[in-house]
């Protein structure tokens, strides 16, 4: 038994170390915010078929811990952030090229399908029943809600039935999605993905929505920035009809 | 029995790339600690909120643990049983499953529309996003722990002895009490010390099942990942604290009971 376990775990070692196939493309590595993981790797996967010998990784995770790892020497190339604090950031350390808005986003409420608690307007997540989950402070979707929330006059109410603060706005739907929570607020892209979770959108009205810029921008230090140049060329222009399929705003 | 042939010598300088493996990561981070601000952070709210959820879901996971696993412990052990691989490998498979996926099963398990949810909500229990949720959560990890630790435990106890015992006239629990309990403690102990450090470690099947609020679900874990999106430096503190808390209980009890029942 033992010894199978043993077996297993450096099978397992192997295979890690193996998994990093070698060649001679050029590679780039795009850390981007979360709420892009639905539309980014489609625009990259049609970036290496129209530009040959070219290979586009992605790590997607909240803007400001993924602005914390840059900070920390992790190795990228492009950094897409959705919100302007952690570009300034990374712009502050290690230092940025091109940095330009690529698109925008707003808020919605998300409930379960079932909604069972018949929400029906931004206002009603304020209500005493409901279990509301939002990002974290900090993390970009998180911040942009709660100053939803504010504007909305419904702050404290709100923040009174907020059960969880999430690590990322995917984590947000995931709980609506399980109908652990009964509402969530997350960017109106979110519910576009085509394999997303069941949940309902409730909009959140314009007089107190927000439109949040996302930026991109090459990273000091990149070894590739002709090509990562390339690529947010393409993000502006034939990549932006994907992102506005998936809901995005133009940049201006 | 003490070997001065040099071999000794020979297994300790094999030993050390390991042991420096454990150790510098640690040592990392008590050298990278931002002390100037340990002060302000780790008497804040949030460290403090995390540092009692921590105590109180660690050591409620240790005692469900124990109560729930003593049984399938004595059971493994004890009674003759055809299926007992794969009971075994039931009891084990928490330790295999990524913790996100025991959380993803609790969840539909145990949660509001899970399998026993209506169940739960007729008995007033609710668990997603409370603190009774997050020690579920760690119970269901740190579980096999206890269960292994005990099974070893009374499987290497010789049964003549708690025969010889009833033989010479002692009752089944006057046997318990005096013979078994006696002989297993260190295993139990080291049972103990294993499960809690695993609950206190515990953080994909909490955050999934239990979310993450400051003062009902957020440990110490779950702060420490928190504040590493914003603030590394408060993050290596924090872990700093883990670290100590786990180093005083390891080093009190664990360490020496966890060797003892490895003899």
């Amino acid at each position: 038994m033992r010894r199978a376990l043993a077996a297993t775990f450096f099978a397992a070692v192997l295979l890690t170390a193996c998994s990093s196939i070698p060649g001679a493309r050029r590679e780039i590595v795009v850390l981007a915010a979360s709420s892009l993981a639905s539309v980014l790797p489609q625009a990259g996967a049609v970036f290496e078929q129209t530009h040959p010998g070219t290979a586009i990784r992605f790590s997607f995770g909240p803007s400001s811990g993924l602005a914390t790892q840059i900070q920390n020497g992790a190795p990228v190339d492009v950094f897409a952030s959705a919100s302007e604090r952690w570009m300034d950031a990374v712009a502050s350390k290690p230092g940025i090229e091109d940095r330009t808005i690529f698109a925008r986003n707003r808020l919605i409420v998300i409930v379960p399908v079932q909604n069972a608690l018949g929400l029906a307007k931004f206002e009603d997540i304020a209500w005493d029943n409901v279990r509301l989950v939002l990002a974290s402070e900090g993390v970009p979707s998180g911040d942009y809600a709660r100053s939803a929330l504010r504007r909305a006059g419904i702050y404290d109410a709100a923040i009174a039935n907020l059960v969880s603060n999430e690590f990322d706005d995917q984590a947000v739907v995931q709980k609506v999605a399980a109908r652990a929570a009964d509402a969530g607020i997350v960017y109106a892209t979110d519910t576009s993905l085509s394999d997303v979770p069941p949940v309902k959108a409730i909009p959140i009205p314009d007089r107190v929505n927000l439109v949040t810029p996302y930026s991109v921008a090459i990273v000091s230090g990149s070894s590739q920035s002709a090509l990562a140049r390339e690529f947010i060329a393409y993000l502006l222009g034939p990549g932006r009809s994907i992102l506005t399929k998936a809901g995005f705003l133009a940049p201006e | 029995m003490r070997r001065n042939d040099g071999s000794g010598r020979a297994t300790a300088a094999l030993a050390v790339p390991g042991l420096a493996f454990v150790l510098i990561p640690l040592v990392a981070l008590a050298v990278r600690a931002p002390w100037s601000d340990a002060a302000s952070e780790l008497t804040g709210p949030a460290a403090r909120a995390a540092l009692l959820v921590s105590a109180e879901v660690s050591m409620g996971a240790t005692a469900l643990s124990l109560l729930a696993g003593l049984p399938i412990a004595w059971m493994l052990a004890r009674t003759p049983l055809r299926a007992r691989a794969a009971v075994r490998a039931i009891v084990m498979l928490p330790m295999v499953l990524p913790p996100i996926v025991a959380g993803v099963g609790l969840l539909e398990a145990l949660g509001r529309f899970g399998l026993l949810g209506g169940l739960l909500a007729r008995a007033g229990i609710t668990l997603p996003f409370t603190t009774a949720g997050a020690t579920v959560a760690a119970a269901f990890v740190a579980m096999p722990f206890l269960v292994l630790s005990l099974e070893s435990g009374l499987r290497a106890l010789n049964p003549r002895l708690e025969s010889a015992a009833h033989t010479l006239g002692a009752s089944r629990l006057y046997a318990l009490q005096h013979v078994t309990l006696p002989l297993l403690r260190p295993h139990l102990f080291a049972g103990i010390a294993l499960a809690w450090a695993r609950a206190l470690g515990e953080f994909g099947a909490t955050i999934t099942f239990a979310g993450n609020l400051q003062g009902r679900t957020q440990t110490l874990p779950l702060a420490v990942f928190e504040t590493l999106q914003t603030d590394p430096g408060g993050a290596v503190l924090l872990s700093v604290v883990m670290l100590v808390v786990a180093a005083i209980v390891l080093g009190l009890t664990g360490g020496r009971l966890i060797a003892e029942s490895a003899r």
